[in-house]
């Protein structure tokens, strides 16, 4: 369970502080599929990458289970992200001196997992890659790295999965097919999966849709007509 | 652990292009290191350290007079009581003219006569060239056995005659390798004769500069030995010497030769070093995404900082060893170029216990210079992955870093020390180079301060030049500092040099004689003086020359058992040729107390040259007791002179005044100033030779021309040793042009973009390595141009010309090849399609 309680988060631009959130709280039961959506500057990628432990916030709580993430050092971060919670970004962030297989290996090597080489060789087949696996990242396709990240993202069978506009950098057919990998990796695994996404049509498929404004949550709706908003 | 040593394989897998410079830097600091230090080491193999073999014997009693009977006497009482001794010879040193009695061969060469006693060598081997044991025999009847040297450069052959002194010598034959005479320098060639021979050709009647040996083999530690035959001997100009004493003061002036090359070496290192802190600056630069990602996977900061620690260190690891490869082809290229000049035994390997000092050097090196930019992995934060705000908000003081600083401070405060085997030097050297850095680097900011207000008068070109030289993230100064150290090392060198030859150059050096007669009896002076004048056309000046040795100073004779006054023992044990004359000669000035005065005495006076008063601890109104053939004269210290070497024609130590000496035993010595041709020189010392045996002629053009070929081959040495220097910094300046590339690249899109032609973005390019090399060219020739002034002035006390060549060709050369090497390493970024590099930003 991912739980926010009055976050606010404030960063200094020139001379003036810029809210980025401002008081934001919610809850996210374990499994849910959130969609998070809003403008541009709306606060969407501070609000997950806050929930990661990647950032730490100006004021208020952040609980992953029964860890406040906010009061804990940056190694005890990097340990909590290592066995929990998986990342995918926008533009993909893969090592680009290491392989895709290599890459996708990586967070396990990290964890010291056992089967490491055997699990990765399976995210690769699981994403279509297993023939590219010794290829760098600038000698794949912006899909194709894409679906890289997402297999790394796996690779420690995280509970959460953190997901930073995962299919804004590729065309719409890579898009839909990274959507759809990231469905059904959600699916068959029960994880949590926090999606920040500017289409509308990927937010109407989740089971739950957060509008974010200006940094504050101006719209929190699930998918069967239960909507609860609050501001 | 698993992980780290993965990652680090595969980061050293795609990284070690990248790295290359790093890897550079520490293979030529490792390779000078390790070069300088072999090549030390096994010079002082191949001249030898094994004092007991050099010395002959276990024990030497050394005079420069003869031995009285009371002196021989108290010695083998003292030496028959110890009971160690195994046994004994004499022998008997001294350079000589000599001449071959072959028809048609007019060579004339000075030898080192050594007339020998059985059984000899006492310790160690002496072969003939045909590999036969030294057989005495070979030097009875009129025998010599010579240098091989000697027969080439008198085109002699075994079974030839060579007339010494008033005696004809057969050359029996010859050998390559004298025992206990590897080192030192040498008017000749040796030539073994016997004793009795070296006495009986009249030699020990006419010449001053014979020295005397009785040597001991013992079959005991000889210390206590020594002890008593010293203090037997107190108040004797005899010297006692045990092998033991010299084997300590051999070694100790080799292993500081060893550890001042080495710092040499540690400072090619360093600059290394700062060629290694850029890398791994500029790689952490680089990798902060990826730090980021790692951090972001759940790699903790000290895991991802283990792994590129880890990079470094097998990096610095293969660099050292690349780097002793790398001293091992510097020691074949000696061979190959100087092999000719360096002893004959000479070995050009790298020792493995030097090449392991190497790594370790190497490897502390690459930990010390890239721990601190390392340190910096730290603070990559990996929210950096949304939101790069370049970590701006972290200004809080960072304890760890500055304790890391003080440690990496310390560790090369350490590695100095280490490597000058001293704390007090290797402090200073540290010091020393922090001063200079210091200095440079101030004269690199006031530059660039100038040169920025230059830049409203020029060009678009230049003014572009100029700011590229500001950019942020610029290596400006850093590489005027590592590149200017390296000019200015070189140009200093080149400085002193042209101002030491010019210090023996006759056209300036007008009274330096040409050739220098001694030992000239009075009753051959006339016809010598007129022989003179014939074959050269001028007429040499003849000075009267008493010799004489001193006694007592201020009533007290030397203590020889104190080591500070032995080491002193050559300089103030020898016999002096003393002159008298009441005027002072051209060239010397009076620096202490004054010049005779009208007022008439019977007291005999002297006037002592300034560095002997110094040695002897003497000024004005002390005395001197002279021996002189044996009796005492006792003379008050009126003055201390100075002497200006080039303008006299004699350089006396001691000059009497008249009246003290005018009746003791004398010889004269004659000086000819003008030049002529060697081959009239030649025939001239052959003719008077003939004539006068006892004669001794020192050609001293001849000495001069080796002289300069000494500084020659010294000035190459050192200008080695100090491009190395200048290719660590031009190895930094690469590195530093690869720190700023990608910056260069984007300028240079946007630029593009503007409507900047290629032409234009090379002037640029060209103007800013081309100022770059110009300032550095600058700071480099002009603290050059100081040392060898403060050097000239204070060190060597030569005078000093400015020979504006060359500063102006250091400047010219230094910025010519950091252009060069600037616009080669940045000339693909001309050619970059701008589009693709800005859409990548």
């Amino acid at each position: 369970m991912i739980e926010l309680t009055n976050v606010t988060k404030i960063v200094r631009s020139g001379t003036e502080d810029l809210t980025i959130l401002n008081n934001v709280s919610m809850t996210i039961p374990d499994g849910q599929f959130v969609a998070v959506t809003g403008a541009s500057g709306s606060g969407k990628s501070t609000l997950l990458g806050l929930i990661a432990g990647l950032d730490a916030p100006t004021s208020g709580t952040i609980h992953i289970d029964e860890d406040e993430v906010t009061s804990l050092k940056e190694d005890r971060l990097a340990e909590i992200r290592s066995r929990k919670i998986g990342f995918v970004f926008q533009s993909f962030h893969l090592i680009p001196s290491l392989t895709a297989y290599e890459n996708i290996l990586i967070p396990m090597e990290i964890a010291g997992q056992r089967d490491a080489a055997s699990r990765a060789e399976f995210l690769l087949k699981a994403v279509d890659l297993a023939n590219r696996g010794h290829h760098y990242p600038p000698e794949l396709s912006g899909g194709e790295q894409q679906r890289v990240a997402i297999a790394r993202a796996f690779a420690n069978s995280p509970k959460i999965l953190l997901a930073d506009e995962p299919t804004g950098n590729l065309d719409s057919k890579n898009g839909e097919h990274i959507f759809e990998l990231m469905r059904q990796l959600h699916q068959q695994n029960n994880v949590t999966l926090v999606l920040v996404t500017h289409d509308p049509n990927l937010a109407s498929q989740a089971q739950r849709q957060i509008i974010l404004k200006d940094g504050r949550v101006v719209a929190d709706e699930t998918n069967h007509g239960d909507a609860n908003t609050s501001r | 652990m698993r992980f780290i040593f993965n990652l680090t394989r595969r980061e050293i897998r795609s990284s070690w292009r990248r790295l290359l410079f790093f890897f550079l830097c520490i293979a030529l600091g490792v390779g000078s290191v390790v070069a300088l230090r072999s090549l030390i080491q096994n010079l002082t193999k191949a001249v030898g350290t094994d004092a007991r073999a050099l010395m002959t014997a276990d024990i030497e009693i050394n005079t420069t007079t003869d031995f009285t009977p009371g002196d021989l006497a108290r010695i083998e009482e003292i030496v028959n009581r110890s009971g160690i001794v195994e046994a004994r010879n004499e022998a008997v040193t001294t350079a000589l003219m000599a001449r071959p009695l072959t028809p048609g061969n007019n060579n004339v060469k000075f030898v080192e006569l050594k007339g020998i006693e059985p059984p000899f060598p006492l310790v160690g081997h002496f072969e003939t060239s045909d590999g036969k044991p030294f057989d005495f025999d070979l030097l009875k009847n009129s025998g010599a056995v010579v240098a091989k040297i000697l027969l080439e450069e008198m085109d002699l052959k075994i079974g030839d005659e060579i007339k010494i002194g008033e005696g004809v010598f057969q050359i029996r034959a010859t050998f390559d390798e004298e025992p206990g005479g590897s080192s030192g320098f040498r008017l000749g060639a040796r030539v073994f004769i016997e004793k009795k021979a070296f006495d009986d050709a009249g030699i020990t009647r006419t010449t001053g500069r014979i020295r005397r040996r009785i040597l001991y083999r013992t079959s005991d530690n000889p210390t206590e030995l020594v002890k008593q035959l010293r203090e037997a001997l107190k108040g004797t100009t005899l010297a006692v010497s045990s092998y033991r004493e010299a084997q300590e003061n051999l070694s100790e002036q080799f292993a500081k030769t060893e550890n001042y090359l080495s710092l040499t070496g540690l400072l090619i290192l360093v600059l290394g070093g700062i060629g290694v802190w850029n890398v791994a600056r500029a790689f952490v630069e680089q990798k902060r995404k990826s730090v980021a990602v790692l951090k972001c996977l759940g790699a903790s900061g000290n895991r991802i900082i283990t792994v590129y620690l880890l990079q470094i260190l097998t990096l610095g690891l293969v660099g050292s060893l690349f780097g002793v490869l790398f001293s091992q082809a510097a020691l074949w290229l000696v061979a190959w170029r100087y092999g000719a000049s360096l002893p004959e035994k000479m070995t050009y390997s790298v020792n493995p216990a030097t090449a392991a000092q190497g790594l370790i050097l190497g490897i502390l090196i690459s930990l010390l210079f890239s721990a601190l930019p390392l340190l910096q992995i730290r603070t990559i934060k990996p929210r950096l992955l949304l939101r790069d705000d370049n970590n701006l908000n972290i200004t809080r003081l960072d304890r760890t870093k500055w304790l890391l600083g003080f440690f990496c401070l310390a560790g090369l405060l350490g590695l100095a020390v280490w490597q000058a085997g001293s704390l007090l030097v290797g402090t200073f050297f540290l010091a020393g180079l922090a001063a200079t850095s210091i200095v440079l680097f101030i004269a690199a900011l006031a530059l660039t301060w100038i040169l920025r207000r230059f830049k409203k008068f020029s060009s678009f070109s230049i003014a572009q030049a100029i700011n590229s030289l500001y950019r942020p993230g610029n290596q400006t100064r850093i590489v005027l500092l590592a590149v200017g150290l390296g000019a200015f090392v070189v140009l200093a060198v080149q400085s002193l040099q042209s101002n030491l030859v010019s210090e023996f150059d006759f056209t300036r050096n007008q009274r330096l004689p040409s050739l220098f007669f001694v030992d000239i009896q009075k009753s051959q002076i006339d016809e010598l003086r007129s022989m003179i004048t014939n074959r050269i056309g001028e007429e040499p000046e003849t000075v009267p020359t008493v010799r004489g040795r001193i006694a007592f100073v201020n009533g007290q004779p030397f203590d020889f058992g104190k080591p500070e006054v032995r080491q002193q023992q050559g300089q103030i044990g020898r016999e002096f040729a003393i002159n008298y004359r009441p005027n002072l000669d051209q060239g010397e000035s009076i620096v202490a107390g004054s010049w005779w005065s009208d007022q008439p005495t019977d007291e005999p006076q002297v006037s002592v040259e300034e560095d002997m008063a110094k040695r002897l601890n003497i000024a004005p109104g002390d005395s001197i007791t002279f021996d002189i053939s044996g009796r005492k004269l006792t003379a008050r210290v009126m003055s201390v002179r100075k002497l200006d070497v080039r303008n006299t024609r004699t350089a006396f130590v001691f000059v009497f005044r008249p009246g003290a000496l005018e009746k003791a035993p004398q010889t004269f010595a004659a000086t000819v100033l003008k030049h002529v041709p060697a081959t009239d020189r030649q025939r001239l010392q052959r003719e008077v030779l003939e004539r006068f045996p006892n004669v001794q002629i020192f050609d001293v053009d001849d000495i001069i021309a080796a002289i300069q070929k000494l500084i020659n081959n010294f000035v190459i040495a050192i200008s080695f040793v100090g491009s190395f220097v200048m290719l660590s910094g031009i190895l930094i300046l690469i590195g530093s042009i690869a720190l700023t590339k990608s910056q260069r690249i984007y300028e240079n899109a946007i630029l593009k973009t503007l409507g900047a032609g290629r032409r234009v973005l090379a002037t640029i390019l060209v103007a800013e390595y081309g100022l770059l090399g110009l300032m550095a060219g600058i700071i480099g020739a002009g603290f050059a141009v100081l040392l060898s002034w403060s050097v000239s002035r204070y060190l060597l006390d030569i005078e000093w010309i400015f020979s504006p060549q060359v500063p102006v060709v250091g400047i010219i050369v230094t910025a010519a090849l950091v252009t060069g090497i600037g616009v080669v390493a940045s000339f693909d970024v001309l050619f970059r399609k701008p589009l693709a590099t800005l859409r990548s930003q």
